[in-house]
C-alpha cells in the first residue's frame, strides 16, 4: 500500500509501474473501463484467449469458476452498465488477475467502489484469488489512509 | 497620389492571393497527409491479414461474431430486398432488350452487367448502410470510453483485435452476399426469361454458361473482396480518430460514411475502367 500527496505523483507512479512491468502490470483503475460491447465473462476471458490462445469453452469455464468463487455467477452475462460499483470492480480485478504473473495494481480503489467503508471487502476478495498473481499494489492518497485501518500501521 | 492609392490596392490584391494559395496549399497538404496515413495504416492492416499471428481465439472469437452480426443477421432482409429488387430488375431488363430486338444479348446483360456489376455493388451498399455505419459508431464509442487504452494496457494489438476480424468478415460477407444475390437474380432470369422470350431453364442456363466470361467473374471477385476491405476499414479508421469527447462521434461517424461512400464510386469507376480496357 502506498500513499501519495498529490495526484502529480500519484499519476508519475502508476506510470512507473506500467514501465517497470511491461510485460505483467495489471492496473485496475477507474480509467481502464470494461468493453462494453463484451459480457463480463468475456472481459474477463480476453487476457486468456488473446495472450494465450486459450479457446473459447476452456476460457468460460476457468472464468465461471473464477467468478464462483467471487459470488459473481450471476454477472458473468451481464455489460458494463449493467453492473453494480462494487461487481464491476471485482470483475475489472479478476480481468487484471489473468495476465500470467500478474503485478497487480488498484488505483485509488475508494474512487471505483465509494460505498466501501474500509479496505476489508478488497482484501478478502485479493485473498480469494491470491492464487492468480504474483504480486498486488494499491495505491492511493494520503487522506484516505484512514479507510485502510489497521494496515498502514 | 493617385499612383501612391494604386500601389496599394497592388499590394493589397497581391496580400489577399498570397493568403489564397496559402490557404488552399495548406488545406491540399492537410488532405493529402491525412490520405497518405489513411493509405499507409490500410496497407499495415492489410500485410496483418496475412500474418499467421495476428490469429488467436480472441479474433477468432470476434471474427465469428462479426460474420454472424453482418452476413446472418442480415439475410431475411437481404434476401427480400434481392428477390423484390432483382425480380423487378430482371423482368424491366428483359423486357426493354426484346423491345429493342437484342434478345439475343441477354445472356451477355445479365452476366457481364447485372451479375459483375450490379449485385457486388448494391451488396455493398446494403452492407455499408447496416454494418459500416453500426462499426463506426461503435469505434468512436470505445474511443470516447477509453476503451482503446484498455486494450492498450493489456498489451492487445488493436489492428489484430479490431481490425483485423472486422476487415476479414467484410471480404467474406461481401463475397458470400454478392454471390446469393447473383443466385436470386439467375434464378428470377429463368422465370422471366420463360415469361418473356419463351425460353426452357435448360436454354437458359446455356446460354448464361456461353456467356460467362472467366475474367469478369475475377475481376468480380476481386472488386467485392476490395469493396469489403474498405467498408470496413474506413468506418474503423475513422472511428479511431474520435477523441475523448461525446461530440466527436457524430463528426467521425459522418466523415467516415462519406469517405466510405467516395470509396465505393472510386471502386466502381476503376472496376468499370478496367472492363473497357
Amino acid at each position: 500500500m502506498t500513499f501519495f500527496d498529490t495526484e502529480e505523483k500519484l499519476s508519475r507512479a502508476v506510470q512507473k509501474f506500467l514501465r517497470v512491468n511491461p510485460r505483467n502490470a495489471a492496473p485496475v483503475c477507474e480509467d481502464i473501463p470494461l468493453l462494453s460491447n463484451q459480457e463480463a465473462w468475456l472481459n474477463i476471458a480476453l487476457i486468456k484467449q488473446y495472450h494465450e490462445n486459450m479457446s473459447a469453452q476452456a476460457s468460460r469455464k476457468l472464468v465461471f469458476n473464477w467468478l464462483k468463487r467471487l459470488g459473481l455467477e450471476s454477472v458473468a452475462d451481464k455489460r458494463n452498465l449493467a453492473l453494480g460499483d462494487k461487481e464491476r470492480f471485482l470483475v475489472k480485478l479478476l480481468r487484471s488477475a489473468m495476465v500470467q504473473n500478474a503485478a497487480i495494481l488498484i488505483n485509488r480503489p475508494f474512487n471505483m467502489v465509494p460505498q466501501l467503508k474500509n479496505i476489508d471487502p478488497i482484501l478478502q476478495a485479493l485473498k480469494t484469488i491470491d492464487d492468480l498473481y504474483s504480486s498486488c499494489h494499491i495505491y492511493d492518497y494520503d487522506w484516505m489512509e484512514q479507510k485502510y485501518g489497521a494496515l498502514c500501521r | 497620389m493617385r499612383e501612391h492609392v494604386l500601389i496599394l490596392r497592388i499590394l493589397n490584391a497581391k496580400k489577399r492571393l498570397m493568403s489564397f494559395i496559402e490557404t488552399t496549399g495548406s488545406f491540399a497538404m492537410q488532405r493529402a497527409t491525412s490520405f497518405a496515413q489513411m493509405i499507409s495504416f490500410a496497407a499495415a492492416v492489410f500485410y496483418r491479414l496475412f500474418m499467421l499471428g495476428t490469429y488467436n481465439s480472441a479474433t477468432r472469437t470476434v471474427l465469428v461474431n462479426q460474420i454472424y452480426f453482418t452476413s446472418i443477421q442480415i439475410l431475411p432482409a437481404f434476401l427480400a430486398v434481392s428477390v423484390l429488387f432483382g425480380s423487378v430488375l430482371i423482368g424491366i431488363v428483359f423486357q426493354l432488350l426484346k423491345n429493342l430486338g437484342l434478345t439475343d444479348l441477354f445472356g451477355n446483360v445479365l452476366m457481364g452487367l447485372i451479375v459483375t456489376e450490379l449485385s457486388p455493388l448494391f451488396t455493398v451498399l446494403l452492407i455499408t448502410l447496416r454494418s459500416g455505419a453500426a462499426i463506426n459508431t461503435e469505434m468512436a464509442a470505445m474511443k470516447v470510453n477509453q476503451e482503446i487504452k484498455t486494450l492498450e494496457t493489456f498489451r492487445i494489438d488493436v489492428i489484430n483485435y479490431l481490425l483485423a476480424p472486422r476487415v476479414v468478415n467484410g471480404i467474406i460477407s461481401v463475397v458470400l452476399l454478392s454471390f446469393l444475390f447473383s443466385i436470386v437474380l439467375m434464378g428470377s432470369g429463368i422465370l422471366f426469361s420463360r415469361v418473356i422470350f419463351g425460353i426452357s431453364a435448360d436454354v437458359y442456363v446455356n446460354i448464361l454458361l456461353n456467356s460467362t466470361n472467366f475474367s469478369d467473374i475475377v475481376i468480380a471477385l476481386v472488386k467485392c473482396a476490395v469493396f469489403g476491405f474498405f467498408i470496413t476499414f474506413i468506418p474503423i479508421y475513422f472511428g479511431l480518430r474520435a477523441t475523448h469527447e461525446l461530440t466527436s462521434i457524430p463528426i467521425v461517424v459522418s466523415r467516415g460514411m462519406v469517405s466510405v461512400f467516395a470509396a465505393i464510386l472510386i471502386i466502381e469507376v476503376l472496376s468499370l475502367l478496367t472492363k473497357l480496357m
